[in-house]
């Protein structure tokens, strides 16, 4: 079974379509561990919510610009409008971070760190039946925004067969990885928080307040994975399971790239992306073994994974 | 009796006659499709029924199937089904005309040893389902063990009365079994494309027994039908939510036939992502279970696809439903229930699963004159025949049943607001299951033409 | 036999090394006899379920086993399913693939494996503590269920059947019984060895052993200097822990007769095992037991009552996280919050209300506090 050059190429667009949404998921979780010392086991829960949060905001927005009008325009229009679906899904993540840091995490932050894992994992379970409660047993799926985007000819152009939402996928993904470096290297408030990770007395003493550190960053956490859900369910759909496998796989990639760290995480989640695309077709068992046998052997090799923690290299 | 429907429509059958036609009794001619051609609303004349041996305590039963999610697609339709014929049941006055059924229906999901166990120690008379064919091996040493009959709506693996459970006493499939629907699509791959044009064959099939199972078959009977080279094997678990590498793979290798068992809720996906990919510019589909999501794959994925799909033991267009009444009434009756907008083949392995039970047990206590044990009821299964809209069925002595099956090219309908199959061709069941007492691999290394 | 002994005041009696005042001991002797009663007790109800409240037992013995490390050398495994996993599929294997029919023989093999399983991932955690060991015992974890779900001679995502030789099931002491008297006797089965188990686990906390992995869970560094053999002692706890697992996947193998790969090695396996420790007390010796016991049957139990069912689960622990971080056992114990706020109530009665008042007092605090921070989110830094 030879691989042609072209399906190589596709195989790996594959994997960095996929490593992107890893990366959202990734990134809010990463950043919550480094700043806050919580390794947020509902963190995947929250990416579920934003892709089922997203179909219903999908079918208002496109219910009321109605389908891509022809023309150049007409297209520039749909894809505003899809994005900002996916930017109101992820604000809408925002009250449910914010509410989980203030009201639960806040308690606990001094106590024993087995109490944390129990905490958040209460959560999962809490937001699993949120989910059942509000949208039902079987799984949802919203139809417009993917074969509308896979219209637009994108990669035909090049002569490749690759569907035009996994390019866009990829677009927005770094935009955002583009975005979030700004906001912690450029913005004032991104530096406050890289502060209080770094030194929290120090930080303190400089008047930061840590309590709205910990809620920001908790609910930046939050809309990233309702970001990654709006963007992760138009090509398949919307199932009570599906916060399980990208919450795992999220371990894998924090772990490669460092705990806390940022580039770290975009480096492992690409990583981790185009791995277990080529494992799916080379060698399918490596699949969820290829990730997690590299996730014990950095942790064996270099606990600190490969951009160390967020102190030194952010 | 005064017959209240005219010479006309019922063909000029009375109902002494009609009753006899299904195997006398109202249960048979009820679920058989004919309850128009019985009366007009008269219900079962329960004095006809033999003796006060038989209590008038309902009839605990428990049907195992997928209440949600992907799979969920297709367990729905086989649990509208068993409610179906429950309810069907239960109109015509019950079993023996006194008992009715009560049907629990719990979700197969993730513990379905677990739940099997608690409709045993339930009290539960009768066991239906289950959907999956790695639950039905887990369950089926269970059902001999408990010594209570199990009619499964599916659970098709070739293998669980060739070595899971090689002498079955209690435990009864009804649906057609693995290798009728794998050499259904092989023939029909054939009859399509010509063996000549046949040399590479892929498949993308979930990652269990089932797909496994399938895949194994599809190569055989396809290798003996033509010159293929099996090119890629994908088996994406189900409810996977990315099948993009698989559909990578394919394009790369442009193989003549992919060979497809994805059903439910993974149809969609795997159609949609493949129709994103251009797929099908580069290979022809043929799937065993891909009309399962007929009610789930949306126009647009359907569009400039060629997929020809089976449908088991029933297709409800065909016979087309202006010809043949009794499907007609089902047709009507399932898309009025919740969740079916087009009853498919997995509908019918509910409702024929609970007919096959319920005929023989009626059967049972015709002879009997009383309420019969699970080995009488067991006994009288084996061989058992009985009709449902799809048709005449019968359970053989290896406990399996054997029906016609169907296939056709899988288009949607927008009227219809699902998929139907086009150009459906229709299958003997001698042409898609060994003989009796031989393997299913044994009868396809015979194959010499 | 029972050798009188003072403990700070209080008459104990001491048999076999064990220690118990008169109160212990007859809670011992009740709890005991209860283990034993219990089928007797499912048979007549039908909520209690025997199958449930056993499989409850197998995974909180599996807990305890995880809380020597948990409460002594302070280490959160979270990857004790491996364990779990690996005592129930080799007996799978076994059973399918070498003919072995005795539960006895059964048993040995999936503690012989559980224990090399735990020598190894044990050697190569050693050096890590906290976090990076949750997350090491993890990676662990799910490598060997991407194992058993990949591998076809495995059984991959549809598992293995335990059903050896012609009777299909396991011999109970060379016979074959029927399902009913089976279920029966390997459920007595794992009462006697969860009586051996939690005995054992009593004498190493009574031993200097017990006391070298608090020091190391404490201050890993000062125990070095002091001169104990951390690594040594860190892996023989580990291995400890992980025969339980093993025995207890074993067990667990052997009466389900069926083992797939995520109802014993996924990480939400050993997530369960953990919260079940924690759940109840993580601070005793008993309580991952009734934790097992009480999260299992809660999840069965609210299956049936609602299909809300994780949700009842998570609030459960959400009310253990902020009421009664003890833990069931802890917190009833003397000195436990039951106890210190149902003396409090019986004093003051009028207290009730002063507790209800500062309860929603704080739940408001929170909300606005909550609020607060979300219009400064949105809207922008004061």
């Amino acid at each position: 079974m030879a691989v042609t050059p072209t399906a190589a190429l596709v195989q790996t667009l594959n994997g960095i379509q996929f490593g992107f949404i890893l990366f959202m998921i990734a990134s809010g979780l990463t950043v919550i561990l480094g700043i806050l010392d919580v390794l947020n086991l509902a963190h995947g829960e929250l990416f579920s919510l934003g892709a089922y949060t997203a179909i219903g905001v999908f079918g208002f927005i496109i219910g009321v610009i109605g389908p891509p009008g022809g023309g150049v325009v007409g297209t520039a229009v749909f894809i505003l409008a899809v994005l900002a679906a996916v930017l109101v899904t992820a604000a809408i993540l925002l009250p449910v971070g914010t509410l989980f840091e203030a009201v639960f995490l806040r308690q606990i932050y001094d106590r024993d760190q087995v109490y944390q894992l129990v905490l958040t994992f209460a959560l999962l379970l809490i937001l699993l039946d949120v989910k059942k409660l509000i949208w039902g047993d079987s799984s949802i799926r919203t139809d417009a925004v993917y074969s509308a985007i896979n219209a637009i000819p994108t990669s035909e152009l090049v002569g490749l067969n690759y569907p035009t939402y996994n390019v866009f996928v990829i677009l927005v993904g770094s935009a955002v990885v583009a975005g979030l470096f700004w906001f912690f290297e450029r913005t004032k408030t991104g530096r406050i928080i890289r502060a209080t990770a770094i030194d929290r007395e120090m930080a303190t003493a400089i008047g930061v307040s840590t309590d709205r550190v910990f809620t920001l960053v908790f609910a930046l956490g939050a809309f990233l994975a309702g970001f990654a859900g709006a963007m992760a369910v138009p090509p398949t759909s919307a199932t009570l399971e599906m916060g399980t496998n990208p919450l795992v796989l999220s371990f894998v990639v924090i772990v490669i790239g460092g705990l806390g760290s940022l580039r770290g995480a975009f480096v492992g989640a690409l990583l981790v992306g185009v791995i277990r695309s080529w494992m799916i077709t080379l060698y399918p068992p490596g699949e969820i073994a290829a990730p997690f046998a590299i996730m014990a052997l950095i942790l064996l090799v270099k606990p600190e994974g490969l951009f160390g923690t967020w102190g030194e290299t952010a | 009796m005064q017959q209240t429907t005219t010479d006309h429509d019922t063909g000029g059958i009375g109902r002494r006659q009609l009753l006899s036609a299904v195997g006398g009794s109202a249960v048979a001619a009820a679920l058989a499709g004919c309850s128009t051609l019985l009366s007009d609303g008269e219900t079962a004349d329960q004095g006809e029924q033999s003796g006060g041996e038989i209590s008038d305590e309902p009839i605990q039963a428990g049907l195992l199937t997928f209440t949600r999610g992907a799979p969920g697609v297709l367990g729905i339709q086989a649990q509208r089904g068993a409610e179906l014929a429950v309810q069907r049941i239960n109109d015509a006055g019950g079993i023996g005309g006194q008992r009715e059924i009560e049907l629990d229906v719990v979700n197969e999901g993730s513990n379905p040893l677990d739940s099997y166990n608690q409709f045993i120690e339930e009290g539960k008379e009768v066991t239906f389902g289950p959907i999956s064919s790695g639950t039905h091996s887990q369950i089926a040493p269970e059902v001999e063990k408990n010594g209570i009959i199990n009619v499964s709506t599916d659970g098709t693996v070739t293998t669980l009365y060739e070595e899971t459970v090689p002498d079955p006493t209690y435990s009864f499939r009804f649906q057609n079994y693995d290798i009728m629907e794998v050499v259904t699509m092989a023939r029909e791959a054939v009859e399509r494309i010509g063996a000549d044009n046949i040399s590479t064959v892929a498949g993308v099939n979930p990652g269990y027994s089932f797909g496994e199972d399938e895949m194994r078959v599809f190569t055989q009977a396809i290798q003996r039908l033509t010159d293929a080279e099996i090119v890629y094997e994908g088996f994406p678990e189900l409810g996977a939510s990315d099948m993009a590498n698989h559909i990578t793979s394919i394009n790369n290798e442009e193989p003549d036939v992919t060979f497809s068992s994805l059903w439910g809720g993974d149809v969609t996906t795997f159609v949609r992502q493949a129709n994103a990919n251009n797929m099908f510019e580069n290979t022809t589909v043929f799937g065993t279970t891909l009309y399962s999501a007929a009610g789930d794959v949306p126009g647009d994925a359907l569009a400039g696809t060629d997929i020809y799909s089976g449908s088991r033991n029933y297709y409800w267009g065909k016979p087309a439903l202006g010809n043949w009444q009794p499907g007609r009434e089902l047709f009507d009756a399932a898309t009025q229930q919740e969740g079916v907008t087009v009853p498919t083949a997995h509908y019918m392995s509910g409702y024929g699963a609970v007919t096959a039970w319920a005929t023989a047990v009626e059967k049972a206590i015709d002879l009997l004159g009383t309420y019969p044990t699970q080995e009488q009821i067991a006994q009288v299964l084996e061989g058992h025949g009985f009709f449902t809209p799809a048709g005449y069925h019968n359970i053989a002595e290896d406990h399996q049943g054997a029906s016609n099956s169907f296939a056709g090219q899988m288009v949607y309908d927008d009227d219809l607001g699902a998929a139907r199959l086009e150009d459906v061709n229709t299958y003997a069941a001698t042409e898609t299951a060994p003989p009796p007492g031989v393997t299913g691999s044994d009868w396809l290394d015979s194959w010499s033409a | 036999m029972p050798e009188r002994v003072d403990r700070d005041g209080t008459p104990a009696y001491r048999v076999l090394g064990v220690e118990v005042t008169r109160r212990e001991a007859a809670f011992l002797v009740l709890g005991v006899v209860f283990l034993f009663v219990i089928p007797d007790i499912a048979s007549l109800s039908d909520s209690l379920q025997l199958s449930v409240i056993h499989q409850g037992l197998l995974f909180g013995f599996a807990a305890v086993g995880l809380n020597l490390l948990l409460r002594h050398t302070k280490l959160t495994s979270f990857g004790h399913a491996a364990f779990f996993g690996t005592g129930a599929y080799a007996t799978a294997v076994l059973a399918r693939y070498a003919g072995v029919q005795s539960v006895g023989l059964l048993l040995l093999g999936a503690i012989a494996a559980a224990t090399v399983m735990a020598a190894i991932i044990g050697v190569l955690s050693l050096r890590h503590t906290g976090l990076y060991f949750a997350l090491l015992t993890l990676a662990f974890g799910q490598l060997l269920y991407a194992i058993a779900l990949g591998q076809s001679a495995l059984g991959g995502s549809d598992g293995l059947p335990v059903r050896p030789g012609p009777a299909n099931q396991p011999l109970l002491f060379g016979t074959a019984f029927s399902p009913d008297v089976y279920q029966i006797l390997t459920y007595y089965l794992t009462v006697v060895v969860i009586l051996i188990g939690l005995f054992v686990m009593y004498r190493i906390t009574q031993s200097p052993f017990r006391n070298a992995l608090d020091a190391i869970g404490q201050e890993r560094t000062r125990a070095r200097f002091i001169g104990l053999p951390v690594r040594r002692y860190v892996w023989a706890a580990f291995v400890i822990s992980g025969i339980y697992g093993g025995v207890a996947g074993g067990l667990y193998a052997v009466v389900r007769q069926y083992v797939r790969p995520e109802g014993t090695l996924f990480f939400l396996r050993s997530g369960d095992i953990l919260f079940m420790a924690i759940l109840g007390g993580f601070r005793t010796l008993v309580g991952p037991l009734i934790g097992g016991v009480v999260l299992v049957f809660l999840q069965d139990v609210g299956q049936d009552v609602t299909q809300y069912y994780e949700f009842l689960t998570g609030v459960v622990l959400l009310i253990l996280v902020y009421g009664f971080p003890r833990g069931i056992v802890g917190s009833l114990r003397s000195g436990g919050i039951v106890n210190t706020r149902l003396s409090e109530l019986r004093r003051e009665p009028s207290v009730l209300s002063a507790w209800g008042r500062s309860a929603a007092q704080s739940i408001e605090r929170k909300v606005t506090e909550a609020l607060t921070s979300l219009r400064i989110i949105l809207f922008g830094v004061d």
